[in-house]
């Protein structure tokens, strides 16, 4: 089935306010073609000697303007119900996904052009649908009005009609769709060109690259203008095919207006309005062509199998929470070398481990691997002697605590953004958590304390209080084991060596596997484990 | 662009007129031909028109972005690295591309839309008033309607169009940080919650803007009204004159009432532009927050010559990032020699980087002198500066390109000999020869990831291969663990020999270097050796 029939089956929900848009819109529509054609008839009958139906003609007039407010109300509230209902659909499929494991690997951006494509979708119902419906519907109609009286004009109106409302918004499908890759990786090169000028302005700065990477940038931006204008430009012939149809149908109009004049006045305005009622088409063919192109995606990311399939049925989970690395193989992709080629790692119950090892040797894969966010290609990872594998994921994350590199603060409170660890918390408990964090006094500080809003992906907050907000975050978490990867970014040494000191008293009897690059000597380790080229090697305890 | 779309509307009203005598003929059974031809002609003149009116509006749109991406881009770069302090370069790019993207829409499309919106309908009603002044008043005065049945209307569709642009704003918002944080929230156990969180936030945003949307939608009324009244109207007007024969000439009554769509096109395609205008504004706004170029004071050329060496001195320099946090510098003097080297002690927070960023010329001191061969680093142009120092930071950046590329960059212009010999200086050679496309191996953002101490070897070799006479060293090995540390502080060492070195760095890394040494805390010298 065609991605964009699939996104549609996602709205039968909400198939009575679909209709009602769709009945409205065809109504104030009809009323509209009504309002034209009575017009024209009133003039040619009034030539003729006659005048018709004046009263009909105000009541059209009336009707249409009426049926316009209505048409927009629910086709709008409809429209909000199916957006809604497909970021709700999104949301719960990427999560169950393996791309919900993505924000693990910090691919933000790729989650934030998968909410374009969402957007992308939201214009389907009244861009897209709605005109195609009421063309499907105004085609037959025309033919038969107009065939009544002249079924030559009739066939050649028909035809005009149809190129303009279906062949040519299908052409403009299929050339978006086309362009759309060039678009995509032009608009990729852009972005990464930027993003490098930007995240380089040290580099840049002190190299006096300034003026290059301007040029580099400008270079990238040139390729994606030129790749745009050249939709542009098929898009605008599109749009001219789409008028000169509707003109030859009018001038079809006029050459057979001498054998019935009266009705061809009537026609004339009937085909203006018709085909007036369909000139936005072609757009809606290149929008529709964005969008099947978005659909496929959102489908593709909703709908991918979990990274690490749910066993059936899950075994009990543990009473134990040692967890232990049996000779772990894993790489995250087929292309790429092997993060471990027999990794094997024990942290026994209530032990608290550090795993040392330079960047890119695998620390945080670690993580991955215990919280089931991947799973291992060969050996297996047991929590309190029992597989993971085999326990229900929902069970398994509980037991366990993960501050990650990539830990996200949510734009909201930050009562809301602790108690996402455990939503029945007190505030006694949310403060002992910020105050181990050594965050509170911070927080107490603020005119609105626990109900201070955070900013979007915590911008109020300075890089090393949001990594202690999210630290307390994690602290507040009644999990037996606390994975803590790079704890201490973005805190100064002294901040460093006072929260690892707490951290001896408040992680007493969870299992604590602290993953950093190097150790402050406050740290009260059972254990300390070097990781390097794929393996541990226990280091001095 | 305005001129051309209204010389499409001026055809528009040549194609009414000919449609209208030419049905008119037909009532007399007259043969129209010419007219027919001269509608023909109209329409393919318009329908080429309105091709080039297009491309022509893609490229106001283009040139707008061009010319406000460069300047976003140029007022960044300029103000530099101090503006990392402050936010995040995704956030930067963010304003760089995407913003400036959505103003294409201003400048494509509300510009001409508004422009129009005001000659289009008034040039309609001129050719109206040439055919039949009665049939140009109902035009006027059904088109004034308009604006001020919108004004009635609470305070018109703009409000209600922006409260509602701003709604599905946040909506978006919100869920776009919900999707870029699922990771925590499913680790977390709560993705169902927060599903029926999305939904029923969007459900309360639907009800509270339809609340307003059927107020707003009110003004949208007045258009469709005023173009109702007119078509209606004057057909009944016309059609009861041509009856009671005071109006001879069908032909007027037809002209005018063809142009009725024509005059209220340029009113919906108004309306239509206004998301375009709204999705601009906060763009913009975006964009206006960007800091300002400030005006460059000429600055003389360095009376330094390489092959002596540069000698740098600071003179009771004093430096605040943060008001709140205090001075990060208080009074700090040093001097180093041409070709001698200063090792800078203390715990992190005590202002060495702060040292380091003044020399690199991203930070300028509130007080104090800074000079390089005794010239005042001020009157320094940042390309001149960049000339004379190399940089070593903490995490260098990789940029999207091969190992190669990324080492040219200190020095565009090297050849590739050079660059494989700073290549080997820097034993950049010992991993990459290890690569599936040694030097050409692909780096950065979508590239091959490579090891904090193989990025920092990079930045190495880009040091050596730029051969500056002052080198900058802020904690290069902070981030590695100890194996990798020596190994690249021995390229260091090697890179240090006949230059002016200042290294940030913890004790152990300081003991490698040796020489002069200058222990500080909280931005004051607690202890010198050598080097005051």
């Amino acid at each position: 089935m065609s991605p964009l029939l699939r996104v549609l089956a996602l709205w039968r929900g909400h198939l009575g306010w679909l209709l009602l848009g769709f009945v409205t819109t065809l109504a104030a529509l009809v009323a509209g073609l009504g309002m034209m054609t009575l017009s024209g008839a009133a003039l040619a009958t009034a030539v003729a000697g006659a005048l018709v139906a004046p009263m009909l003609l105000r009541g059209f007039g009336a009707a249409r303007v009426i049926l316009r407010y209505f048409e927009r109300l629910w086709t709008h509230e409809a429209t909000f119900r199916a957006l809604a209902s497909l970021r709700v659909w999104f949301f719960r499929g990427l999560s169950r996904s393996s791309a919900g494991g993505l924000g693990f690997r910090r691919a933000g951006d790729v989650l934030a052009r998968l909410v374009s494509d969402v957007e992308a979708l939201d214009g389907l119902y009244v861009g897209i649908l709605l005109p195609l419906a009421c063309a499907v519907l105004l085609l037959p109609a025309l033919v038969v009005l107009i065939g009544l009286r002249d079924p030559g004009l009739a066939a050649a109106i028909g035809v005009l009609f149809a190129i303009a409302a279906f062949v040519l918004p299908w052409i403009a499908m299929r050339v978006t769709r086309g362009a759309g890759q060039r678009l995509a990786s032009t608009a990729a090169a852009l972005r990464v060109a930027a993003l490098d000028a930007l995240t380089g302005l040290r580099e840049v700065r002190a190299f006096g690259a300034e003026g290059r990477m301007l040029a580099a940038v400008q270079a990238r931006e040139g390729a994606l203008l030129s790749a745009q204008r050249e939709v542009s430009a098929r898009m605008a012939l599109a749009g001219a095919a789409a008028f000169l149809c509707a003109q030859l149908a009018i001038l079809a109009v006029l050459i057979a207006a001498g054998f019935a004049p009266v009705a061809a006045v009537a026609a004339a305005f009937l085909v203006l309005a018709a085909f007036e009622a369909i000139g936005g088409l072609p757009r809606a063919g290149a929008m529709a062509g964005h969008a099947v192109v978005a659909a496929r995606r959102v489908l593709e990311a909703a709908e991918a199998p979990a990274a690490v399939p749910e066993p059936a049925p899950p075994a009990a989970m543990p009473a134990g929470s040692g967890l232990r690395f049996e000779a772990v193989h894993f790489r995250w992709r087929a292309d790429r070398p092997e993060v471990f080629d027999g990794l094997t790692l024990d942290i026994p119950q209530g032990s608290r481990v550090a795993i040392l090892g330079p960047s890119g040797a695998g620390k945080s894969t670690l993580a991955a691997l215990a919280l089931k966010l991947a799973a291992p290609q060969q050996g297996c990872v047991k929590l309190g002697g029992v597989d993971i594998a085999t326990l229900a994921t929902a069970e398994l994350r509980a037991r366990i605590g993960w501050l990650s590199q990539a830990t996200h603060l949510f734009d909201d409170t930050i009562r809301a953004n602790l108690r996402l660890a455990r939503p029945d918390a007190d505030d006694a408990a949310l403060w002992a958590a910020l105050e181990a964090a050594h965050i509170g006094e911070v927080v107490r500080a603020l005119p609105d304390g626990l109900d201070t809003w955070v900013g979007e992906g915590g911008a109020r907050f300075s890089g090393g209080q949001g990594r202690r907000l999210a630290l307390a975050r994690t602290l507040l978490s009644d999990a037996e084991v606390l994975i803590l990867d790079e704890p201490c970014a973005g805190l100064d040494a002294d901040t460093e060596r006072a929260f690892l000191t707490t951290l001896n008293e408040v992680a007493e009897g969870r299992t604590v596997l602290l993953i950093m690059h190097r150790l402050t000597g406050v740290e009260r380790l059972d254990r300390i484990w070097r990781i390097s080229a794929g393996h541990a090697v226990a280091a001095a305890a | 662009m305005l001129l051309m779309n209204l010389l499409g509307t001026a055809l528009a009203i040549g194609q009414a007129y000919c449609a209208a005598e030419a049905l008119y003929r037909a009532f007399q059974g007259r043969a129209a031909w010419e007219l027919l031809a001269g509608f023909a002609i109209l329409a393919l003149a318009r329908a080429g028109l309105s091709v080039l009116a297009e491309r022509a509006a893609f490229a106001a749109g283009a040139a707008a972005r061009r010319r406000l991406r460069t300047d976003a881009l140029t007022r960044l770069l300029h103000a530099g690295p101090s503006l990392l302090r402050g936010s995040h370069s995704g956030e930067l790019t963010v304003t760089a591309i995407d913003r400036v993207e959505a103003l294409d829409g201003l400048f494509a499309r509300w510009l001409p839309a508004a422009s129009l919106a005001v000659a289009g309908p008034v040039l309609v009603a001129l050719a109206a008033l040439w055919a039949d002044p009665f049939g140009a008043f109902v035009l006027a005065a059904t088109g004034l309607m308009v604006p001020i049945a919108m004004a009635l209307a609470g305070l018109g569709a703009a409000a209600a169009s922006r409260r509602q642009f701003l709604a599905m704003a946040r909506l978006q918002a919100r869920f776009l940080d919900r999707v870029r944080g699922i990771a925590t929230i499913v680790v977390h156990g709560r993705a169902e919650d927060e599903a029926r969180a999305l939904g029923s936030a969007a459900d309360e945003l639907r009800r509270r803007t339809m609340r307003v949307l059927r107020v707003a939608f009110l003004s949208s009324v007045a258009l469709d009204f005023a173009a109702a009244v007119a078509l209606v109207g004057l057909a009944i007007h016309y059609g009861l004159a041509l009856r009671a024969g005071t109006l001879s000439n069908p032909t007027t009554a037809l002209f005018v009432l063809l142009l009725v769509p024509e005059f209220f096109a340029p009113l919906r395609g108004f309306s239509a532009a206004y998301q375009d205008r709204l999705r601009a504004h906060g763009a913009a706004e975006a964009l206006l927050a960007l800091p300002p170029i400030p005006d460059q004071a000429p600055a003389r050329p360095i009376r330094t010559v390489e092959a002596q060496g540069v000698a740098v001195a600071f003179e009771d320099v004093r430096l605040t990032w943060d008001p709140v946090r205090g001075r990060a510098l208080d009074g700090i003097s040093f001097r180093v020699p041409a070709g001698e080297t200063l090792v800078l002690a203390g715990p992190s927070g005590a202002g060495k980087s702060s040292i380091i960023e003044i020399l690199l010329g991203f930070v300028a001191p509130d007080q104090g002198r800074v000079t390089l061969n005794g010239a005042d680093i001020s009157e320094l142009v940042p390309q001149a500066l960049s000339r004379l120092t190399g940089w070593i930071g903490q995490r260098p950046v990789l940029f999207a390109g091969s190992i190669r590329d990324n080492i040219r960059f200190a020095r565009p212009e090297a050849t590739d000999a050079e660059v494989e010999e700073a290549a080997r200086a820097a034993r950049v050679d010992r991993f990459s020869d290890a690569l599936p496309d040694g030097l050409d191996t692909a780096v950065g953002e979508g590239g091959y990831g490579l090891s904090g101490g193989q990025a920092q070897r990079i930045a190495i070799a880009r040091a050596f291969l730029k051969n500056a006479p002052l080198l900058l060293l802020d904690e290069p090995t902070a981030h590695l663990d100890p194996a990798t540390e020596a190994e690249v502080l021995e390229s260091l060492r090697r890179l240090a020999i006949g230059r002016t070195v200042i290294l940030a760095s913890h004790a152990a890394a300081a003991h490698a270097f040796g020489g002069r040494r200058l222990d500080i805390a909280a931005g004051r010298v607690v202890a010198a050796r050598g080097a005051a």
